[in-house]
C-alpha cells in the first residue's frame, strides 16, 4: 500500500516554512521526522487524503541539552541517540527513559524520534510513558509562537494530539528534580517486537530519611485512549518508606484506577491484573537504582 | 555398509552462494517486459451474494488495461490441493477461481490489471459492488446443527466429508477398563509465514499457450488446475520450476487466486501480468484447519490401553480444499493408528464456515492429534503413577511390526524406543519434580511428547500423486545436470539431490547442478510436502543416476572393449572392476561420446563408433516402494512465570529416527527452525477474526506474532538415532515434519509439570495459564 | 508526480525518478533494480527489507526515500570488498545458516551493524541485535553461529 495522494516531499530548513507549509496544506499536511508511524498507519489502510509531507529532518532538532534546570531533547532525537547519552545511562532518575530504550530492535532505535514517539498520541508506545512518569512537557512551535504543554494535556484521544492545526512538536523538556529520585519503566509484550500489552512507568521522589515525598504512577498499552495515571497507587506510596509492604498496596491500588479494554491482544481482565504485577516490579527496579 | 563420500556429510549448500549476495532467483524477482500488476478486490463480508459490480469507473482509469469478476471467469468447479487429481472423487470440488457468492471475508470478486501496482490500487476502490448479505456461522459445531445457514449445495450441515474408521468393539472396551479418562483439546488458526509472499507471473501468447513463473511448492499440480480452472488442455499451460522459493511449509500447496485470475488477465491484454500477495493478504490465503478432538479412553491399572474414542471437528472454512484431506491425515497418521488398541473408533468431521479457507502446513493434522493425544498420556501416566516412557512402549508399535496402514507393508526401521529413551537421558527427564511443586514464583518443568507414525511421502494414501523423476546428464567437463521438477523451499532439496547424484556418480558436489525444470521438460514430481523429497524424489534421483551409470558403462564398454557389466565408476575414473589398471577417465568417455563420429587429429581421420555415442544421460521415473515411518519424541524443559503467566524455553531436546541423516547440518537446522514454529504454535500465534464480520485481527506481523530469536532457548539439541531404512536412497526416511508435530504437546505437558494444571487448547497464552492458576 | 534524485547506493551514484510517497524499499527493488533487499510485510514487522543508512540499521520500507537524498545507503550488493565476499557472508554460508535465505540479507545488514559497533558480541547480544528480524526456517539458532563466526574471523583477519 502506498500514499498515493501525497504529491509533495518538502524538507524545510528552518521553523518558519514549517509553519506556512501547515498552513498552507491545513489538513491534509503531515509532519514527519523517521517516517515510521506514517508508514504504519498507511499500511493498515488508516491513513487517506494526506497531500504534502513536511520532514522536519533539517532543522537542527536532533539535540540532547542537558541544562541546570530540565534536559531538553529535539524532536528529530532518534531512540537510539537517547540511549546513548551518557546522563541517561548513568542517573537513576531517568532509569525510566533508560529502561524503555532497552526494548525497540534496532531498527527502530535508527529511525524512530522523540517527536514522532510522542506526537503519535499511542498509548501502546512506551517513551510516552516513561516521559510521563518524568512530568515532562511538550515544546510546540506554531503561527501564534512556542508554547509549552504538559504531556498529559498533550494527548488528546487515540493518534489525537492537541496542536493546532499550524504547530508542530519542536521537542520535550524533563524537568531536573531536585531532590533524590529514581524511576523505572517495566514493558509487556508477546514477542521482542511488539508493542506493549500493557507498560508502566514510575517516578519516586526520596525525601529524609529514605521516605517518599512524591510519587507518579502512569499506565500505557491497552488502556484506552491515552495512558493512564494511577493517583490511587501514588498515594499509597507517598509519605512512607517504599518497602515490600507499600509496594504490595500500591500493587493492590492501582487497580482502582486502570479499566483496560479488552481485543485480540489481551483481555481486560488480563491487563488489569498485570498493572499490578507490573507497578511492582517497576517500583522494585526502581528502588534498586537508588541502593 | 559401504562408505559414502557426500551423504551424511554437511556439505556446503549449492544455493548458499547466490542467497548471501542478494539471490536472484527467487520468483518475487521475476519480471518480464511490458508486465502489467494485477490487484484484487476482496470481499469484506463473509456471506454474501453479489448483486452487481460496476467496473466502469475503474476500466477509465489511466493505466488500467482491463478488470474481470466472475462474468468474466470460467465457472469451473474443482479441488485446488496441488497432490489430488483436479477432480479426485474423495474431495469436495467445490473451489472456483471467482463466484458470485461470497463465502469469507476477503474472497476476491474482482480482479484488475494496470501499468502499475499503485494505479491497479487505485481501481479497486472504484469497483463499485452490491452485495446482498446472508447469514453466517464461524462456529463449525454450530455449523453442523441443523438450521445453520449452509454453505454449499452439495453439503447438508455443512458436513463436506465424515469419514470413520474403526476396530473392535468400543463397549468391551470401556468395560474391560479400570480407568476412564476423557478430555476435549482444541487448536487455533495459524498462518506458516513464509517470508517470502505468493507471487506469480503469468505469460501468454497469440495461441493461448500460458507459461507461468509461481512461488508454489509444486509445478505440476499448477499446471494441471490452472489448465482446468482455464477449461483449456493442460497442454497448453507451461509452469517453470522456481530454482527456489522463500519458504513454502505446506502454505504454497494449492492453486490461488493470482495464477488463474493473473492468466486469464495475461490472455485478454496480451501482456505478462505479475501478481503479488500483500503480507495482510498472504495470512488470508491460507492456514493449518483448527481441530476441537474430543479423546475418551478406557485404560488398565498399567496403562494399557483397551478403548480409545476420538471425535474430530475440522473447521475447513469456506471450502475444504485441503481441509477434506488433513481430516484423514489426522485421523489415520495424527490419532487413530499411530497407537495400537484392539477397540477403538474414530470419527472425523471437515465442516464448512464462514471462516477463512484452509492450505496445508507441515505435519498436516497430525500437530492437532499429537496434542490432544499426548496431553492426554501424559495426563494418564501421571494419574495411573506408570512410568511415561513405558506407558509409550507399552501401547505403540515395534520394529517389525506390520505397518498399521499399509496392508503388506512393515515398519521396516522403527526406533522409537530408542528416540524416548536417549531424548529422556539427556534432559534428565527422572530429575523433574513432581507436578506444580517447585516453590518460586518461576516454576521449572521438564516434559516431553512423541509421535509414533509418521510418514516418508503418500504411497498408501488414496487419490493422492505419489511419484517422481528425473534426467541426470553428464557433460563433458565431468559434472552432471540434473533435471528435476522437485521445488526447494529452504529446507534444502537441492542440496539433497545433488548429494545423491554426487554420491552416486563419484562426483564432488560441486560438480553438480540442479538447472532448470517445467512441467514442458521434466519427468512429473508430485510437490515437496509429506515429508517425501529425500525419499521419494531422492530415490527416483538416484535411479536416475544410476541409468546415467548404465549409459556411460556402455559407451566405456565400447571403448575400452570390455563388459558394461564388469565396469565401476570410482573418482572419476570408470574401470574393469578388479583391474585398476584398466582406468580410463569418465571425462574421455564423455567425450568421445559426444564427440563427432570421425574426429580429424594430426594422425588423420579417426573414426569412433557408433555403440559409443550419444549424450550420456539417464532418466527415471518412478513410484517409492513404500512409506517408511520416521518417528520422534520431544523433551523440553521450561520455566513459567506464575506471577505474568508467560513460559521461558529453557532447553529442547529432540530426538528422531529418521534413518540416514543425508545432511547433518540441515537436519538439524530443520528440528531448529521446527521449534520455532512449534513454540508459536504452543505460545503465541492465533490467526484472529472479528466474530461478527470476519475480518482479519492479525494480518501482519504486529499483530500474528512469532517467535523472534529473543524467545527462542539458547541451544536446541537433535540426537539422530543411529538407523538405517533399507528401502530409502542410502538408508534414508523423512524428517521434517515430525519436528513440528511434537513441540506444542511437548511444551504443554512441560507447562502441566511446571504448574501442576493442564491447559488443553492452544495457544497456551500468558492469560490462560493465571486463569488455569486461578488467578484471574 | 515523479520526481528525479540521486541516491549513493554502495557508493555508486543512482539517479532515479521516484515518487514522492515511495519508500526506499521500492525505489531499491522497482526503480534502482537492487533486488537482493526483499519484501517480506512492508510493514516494518519482518526486518527483511533492512538495510544500513548511513552504518544504521534501518527498515527499508518504513523509510521515505525523500529522506535519505543526502545518505549514504548500503544494501547486500555493497556487502563484498575487493571481489571478497564480507566475513558475515562467507559465515552465513558455513555455517549453513541459509535456508531459504529470504530473510538472510535483511539479517545480515543488521549484523554488520552490530558487529561494526560491539566487535565481539554476546550471544544475548546477538539476539537482541537480530530481534528485529523473523526467520521461519532456521529457529535462528545457526544464524546465531554464523555471526560470532564473522565476528572471531573479523578479529582474527
Amino acid at each position: 500500500m502506498a500514499l498515493t495522494s501525497v504529491q509533495s516531499f518538502y524538507s524545510p530548513e528552518d521553523n518558519k516554512t514549517v509553519i506556512e507549509l501547515l498552513d498552507k496544506h491545513e489538513d491534509s499536511a503531515l509532519i514527519v521526522a523517521g517516517g515510521t508511524f506514517l508508514h504504519g498507519l498507511v499500511s493498515r489502510g488508516l491513513l487517506s487524503g494526506i497531500e504534502a509531507l513536511i520532514s522536519i529532518q533539517k532543522l537542527g532538532l536532533n539535540k540532547i541539552d542537558v541544562g541546570k534546570g530540565a534536559i531538553s531533547i529535539g524532536a528529530t532525537t532518534l531512540l537510539g541517540q537517547l540511549k546513548g547519552c551518557p546522563q541517561v545511562q548513568q542517573e537513576s532518575w531517568l532509569g525510566a527513559i533508560k529502561d524503555a530504550m532497552e526494548y525497540p530492535p534496532v531498527q527502530i532505535m535508527n529511525s524512530g524520534t522523540i517527536g514522532g514517539s510522542i506526537s503519535s498520541s499511542c498509548p501502546f508506545f512506551d517513551f510516552p510513558v516513561s516521559l510521563l512518569a518524568l512530568d515532562g512537557s511538550v515544546q510546540a512551535e506554531g503561527g501564534s509562537g512556542s508554547r509549552d504543554i504538559p504531556l498529559q494535556e498533550f494527548f488528546a484521544g487515540l493518534f489525537e494530539n492537541s496542536l493546532a492545526s499550524d504547530e508542530f512538536v519542536t521537542g520535550v523538556s524533563i524537568p531536573v528534580p531536585s531532590k533524590s529520585s529514581t524511576s523505572a519503566f517495566i514493558k509487556m509484550e508477546t514477542n521482542a517486537n511488539d508493542l506493549a500489552i500493557l507498560n508502566v512507568g514510575v517516578r519516586l521522589t526520596m525525601g529524609d530519611a529514605g521516605i517518599c515525598d512524591e510519587a507518579r504512577v502512569f499506565v500505557g498499552g491497552g488502556v484506552g485512549e491515552s495512558p493512564v495515571r494511577s493517583p490511587s497507587a501514588e498515594a499509597a506510596l507517598t509519605g512512607g518508606a517504599v518497602d515490600n509492604d507499600a509496594i504490595d498496596l500500591a500493587g493492590q491500588a492501582v487497580l482502582a484506577d486502570v479499566d483496560p479494554l479488552s481485543d485480540h491482544r489481551a483481555s481486560a481482565d488480563y491487563r488489569k491484573a498485570m498493572s499490578g504485577v507490573l507497578l511492582k516490579r517497576a517500583l522494585k527496579s526502581a528502588m534498586q537504582r537508588l541502593s | 555398509m559401504t562408505e559414502l563420500n557426500v551423504i551424511g556429510k554437511s556439505v556446503i549448500r549449492p544455493d548458499a552462494h547466490d542467497k548471501v549476495t542478494g539471490g536472484k532467483k527467487y520468483p518475487v524477482n521475476y519480471t518480464l517486459p511490458g508486465m502489467l500488476h494485477m490487484k484484487m478486490l476482496r470481499s469484506p463480508y463473509p456471506h454474501a451474494k453479489i448483486i452487481s459490480i460496476d467496473t466502469s469507473a475503474a476500466e477509465k482509469l489511466a493505466g488500467v488495461r482491463a478488470v474481470i469478476t466472475p462474468d468474466d471467469v470460467p465457472q469451473q468447479y474443482f479441488t485446488p490441493v496441488y497432490f489430488v487429481p483436479h477432480l479426485a472423487k474423495s474431495m469436495p470440488h467445490d473451489f472456483v477461481l471467482m463466484s458470485d457468492t461470497v463465502r469469507w471475508a476477503g474472497q476476491p470478486v474482482a480482479a484488475v490489471a494496470a501499468s502499475s501496482e499503485d494505479i491497479a490500487e487505485q481501481a479497486l476502490e472504484l469497483i463499485d459492488v452490491e452485495y446482498e448479505e446472508l447469514p453466517t456461522v464461524f462456529d463449525p459445531e454450530e455449523a453442523m446443527k441443523d438450521g445453520a445457514p449452509q454453505l454449499h449445495e452439495s453439503a447438508p450441515n455443512n458436513i463436506a466429508k465424515a469419514p470413520s474408521f474403526t476396530f473392535g468393539d468400543l463397549d468391551t472396551g470401556f468395560e474391560d477398563a479400570d480407568h476412564i479418562f476423557e478430555g476435549v483439546y482444541e487448536t487455533q488458526r495459524v498462518h506458516t509465514c513464509y517470508m517470502e509472499p505468493r507471487v506469480c507471473v503469468a505469460d501468454s501468447d497469440t495461441q493461448g499457450n500460458i507459461t507461468i513463473h509461481s512461488s508454489m511448492q509444486h509445478t505440476f499440480g499448477l499446471r494441471e488446475k490452472l489448465a482446468y480452472a482455464l477449461d483449456i488442455p493442460e497442454s497448453k499451460v507451461n509452469v517453470v520450476k522456481p530454482t527456489y522459493i522463500g519458504g513454502g511449509f505446506g502454505g504454497k500447496l494449492d492453486i490461488g487466486f493470482i495464477e488463474g485470475l493473473s492468466s486469464l488477465l495475461s490472455l485478454k491484454t496480451g501482456k505478462p501480468v505479475r501478481a503479488e500477495h500483500s503480507r495482510g493478504e498472504d495470512f488470508i490465503a491460507t492456514t493449518r484447519n483448527p481441530v476441537k478432538v474430543y479423546l475418551k479412553t478406557g485404560v488398565k491399572k498399567d496403562g494399557t490401553y483397551t478403548a480409545r474414542y476420538i471425535k474430530s471437528v475440522l473447521d475447513a472454512g469456506a471450502h475444504a480444499t485441503h481441509g477434506a484431506e488433513v481430516i484423514m491425515v489426522h485421523g489415520l497418521y495424527g490419532t487413530f493408528f499411530p497407537w495400537k488398541c484392539a477397540n477403538q473408533t474414530w470419527d472425523g468431521f471437515t465442516v464448512y464456515t464462514n471462516n477463512m479457507i484452509g492450505g496445508g502446513y507441515r505435519g498436516y493434522g497430525a500437530p492437532q492429534g499429537c496434542f490432544a493425544v499426548e496431553s492426554q498420556n501424559d495426563e494418564i501416566c501421571e494419574t495411573l503413577g506408570v512410568d511415561p516412557i513405558e506407558f509409550r512402549l507399552k501401547n505403540t508399535h515395534r520394529e517389525g511390526d506390520p505397518h498399521p496402514v499399509l496392508q503388506g507393508h512393515t515398519l521396516s526401521s522403527y526406533k522409537i524406543e530408542e528416540c524416548l529413551r536417549q531424548g529422556a537421558e539427556r534432559i534428565g527427564f527422572d530429575k523433574r519434580q513432581a507436578a506444580g511443586s517447585d516453590e518460586g514464583v518461576k516454576k521449572k518443568g521438564i516434559g516431553f511428547a512423541c509421535h509414533p507414525l509418521w510418514v516418508s511421502g503418500c504411497v498408501g494414501f488414496p487419490d493422492i500423486y505419489e511419484h517422481s523423476g528425473a534426467t541426470v546428464k553428464l557433460n563433458r567437463d565431468g559434472t552432471a545436470d540434473v533435471v528435476s521438477a522437485c521445488v526447494d523451499l529452504g529446507s534444502g532439496q537441492i542440496t539433497m539431490l545433488s548429494q545423491v547424484v554426487a554420491e552416486e556418480l563419484g562426483l564432488k558436489i560441486e560438480d553438480v547442478k540442479i538447472v532448470y525444470a517445467d512441467t514442458d521438460t521434466a519427468p512429473f514430481d508430485a510437490p515437496t510436502h509429506a515429508s517425501r523429497a529425500t525419499y521419494s524424489a531422492g530415490l527416483a534421483t538416484k535411479a536416475a543416476a544410476v541409468e546415467t551409470k548404465k549409459r556411460l558403462f556402455k559407451a566405456a564398454a565400447a571403448v575400452m572393449e570390455a563388459n558394461a557389466d564388469d565396469l565401476i565408476l570410482e573418482n572419476g575414473m570408470v574401470m574393469v572392476k578388479g583391474a585398476p589398471d584398466s582406468a580410463v577417465p569418465m571425462v574421455d568417455i564423455i567425450a568421445r561420446a559426444e564427440s563427432p563420429f570421425i574426429q580429424v587429429t594430426d594422425e588423420g581421420p579417426q573414426p569412433t563408433t557408433i555403440a559409443e555415442k550419444g549424450t550420456i544421460i539417464g532418466t527415471s521415473s518412478m513410484a517409492p516402494p513404500t512409506n517408511p515411518s520416521p518417528v520422534g519424541a520431544q523433551f523440553i524443559e521450561l520455566e513459567v512465570d506464575t506471577e505474568t503467566g508467560e513460559v521461558e524455553i529453557l532447553r529442547v531436546v529432540h530426538s528422531t529416527d529418521v534413518g540416514q541423516v543425508i545432511h547433518p547440518n540441515s537436519a538439524e537446522g530443520q528440528v531448529e527452525g521446527g521449534f520455532q514454529q512449534g513454540l508459536g504454535y504452543a505460545l503465541m500465534e492465533n490467526l484472529q477474526f472479528d466474530q461478527e464480520t470476519g475480518a482479519c485481527l492479525s494480518a501482519d506481523f504486529l499483530d500474528y506474532k512469532i517467535p523472534t530469536a529473543m524467545e527462542m532457548p539458547s541451544k536446541i539439541e537433535s540426537i539422530f538415532i543411529d538407523s538405517n531404512e533399507p528401502s530409502g536412497p542410502y538408508g534414508a526416511k523423512s524428517m521434517s515434519e515430525m519436528c513440528l508435530i511434537v513441540p506444542a504437546a511437548a511444551i504443554a505437558n512441560a507447562v502441566y509439570n511446571a504448574i501442576g494444571v493442564r491447559i488443553t487448547d492452544l495457544p497456551i497464552t500468558p492469560e490462560k495459564v493465571l486463569r488455569a492458576l486461578g488467578k484471574l | 508526480m515523479k520526481q528525479i534524485i540521486e541516491l549513493d547506493i554502495n557508493d555508486e551514484v543512482h539517479e532515479l525518478a521516484v515518487e514522492p510517497y515511495d519508500s526506499l524499499l521500492r525505489t531499491l527493488r522497482d526503480r534502482a533494480g537492487l533486488q537482493g533487499t526483499k519484501k517480506g510485510c512492508d510493514s516494518g514487522g519482518c526486518g527483511c527489507c533492512t538495510v544500513l543508512v548511513d552504518g544504521k540499521a534501518m527498515y527499508s520500507c518504513m523509510t521515505m526515500v525523500m529522506s535519505v537524498q543526502d545518505k549514504k545507503i548500503t544494501t547486500v550488493e555493497g556487502l563484498p570488498e575487493g571481489g571478497e565476499l564480507d566475513p558475515l557472508q562467507q559465515a552465513f554460508i558455513d555455517a549453513g545458516a541459509v535456508q531459504c535465505g529470504y530473510c538472510t540479507c535483511g539479517i545480515m545488514m543488521a549484523s554488520k551493524q552490530l558487529l561494526n559497533e560491539n566487535p565481539n558480541p554476546s550471544e544475548a547480544e546477538i539476539r537482541k541485535g537480530i530481534s528485529g528480524n523473523l526467520c521461519r526456517c532456521t529457529g535462528y539458532q545457526k544464524i546465531v553461529e554464523a555471526i560470532q563466526l564473522a565476528a572471531a574471523a573479523t578479529k582474527n583477519g
